[in-house]
């Protein structure tokens, strides 16, 4: 039981990107915990999986675009990153997403991956 | 390994309760507080898998506040205390907001 004595976190992002800054702050501390070698996992529900959604372009409407630097998640060693199939297919998107190592969780599966952190924050 | 939700929204304008209930697990216990109130009205209730042996808590204060009347034993009044208690008694803790 390695999380009764290693502390991990889960961020779960369940806004769409540009609207807000839920998106925005929920990566800012990610980096920020992954820069102090303590990656966080990464959960996308709900409407939080339009962040991953390829093809964006926040330049149009005149918002930073912070989703480039999702491209960055390999390099701060982000490696565990979720996403729940059901909010895709309510959204009918695609598995067409603009970074790579994202797995597609089932309701079921991704619950039980997100109760396996001790700690979650949601965005 | 129980986890305490908290919801603070209300169901009818967006739709954290609802991915709450998604995520709900055997023995978890959700606190209604602030308009995370009005769901103790809301169809979503019936959704909530009764096997999972779910505890129901509403901040009495923000219920009264709003007129709503709480609807015992379905839902346990507690108070701030009562919550602070209760984010030390489950492993860990959601905000829904």
């Amino acid at each position: 039981m390695n999380h009764l004595t290693q502390n991990t976190l889960a961020i779960l992002n369940s806004k769409a990107p540009y609207s807000n800054t839920a998106g925005k702050d929920a990566l800012d501390i990610a980096l920020i915990f992954a820069s102090f070698e303590q990656a966080p996992s990464l959960f996308f529900q709900g409407d939080g999986v339009y962040q991953l959604i390829a093809n964006q372009d926040g330049s149009l409407i005149s918002v930073k675009d912070y989703l480039k630097t999702f491209a960055a998640f390999e390099f701060y060693d982000i490696e565990d990153i979720y996403v729940c199939e059901n909010s895709l297919i309510e959204r009918k998107l695609t598995t067409d997403f603009h970074i790579e190592q994202i797995q597609v969780l089932s309701t079921q599966k991704f619950t039980q991956q997100l109760m396996s952190n001790n700690t979650i924050l949601r965005f | 390994m129980a986890t305490l939700h908290i919801v603070r929204q209300s169901a009818f304008i967006s739709n954290d309760f609802s991915q709450c209930i998604t995520t709900l697990g055997k023995d978890d216990t959700v606190a209604f507080i602030d308009d995370g109130c009005y769901n103790m009205q809301h169809n979503l209730m019936k959704s909530i898998d009764a096997k999972l042996n779910i505890q129901l808590h509403v901040l009495a204060k923000h219920a009264q506040a709003r007129a709503l009347i709480i609807n015992e034993p379905e839902f346990g009044k507690i108070n701030m205390k009562n919550l602070v208690e209760l984010t030390f008694s489950h492993d860990r803790v959601i905000t829904w907001q």
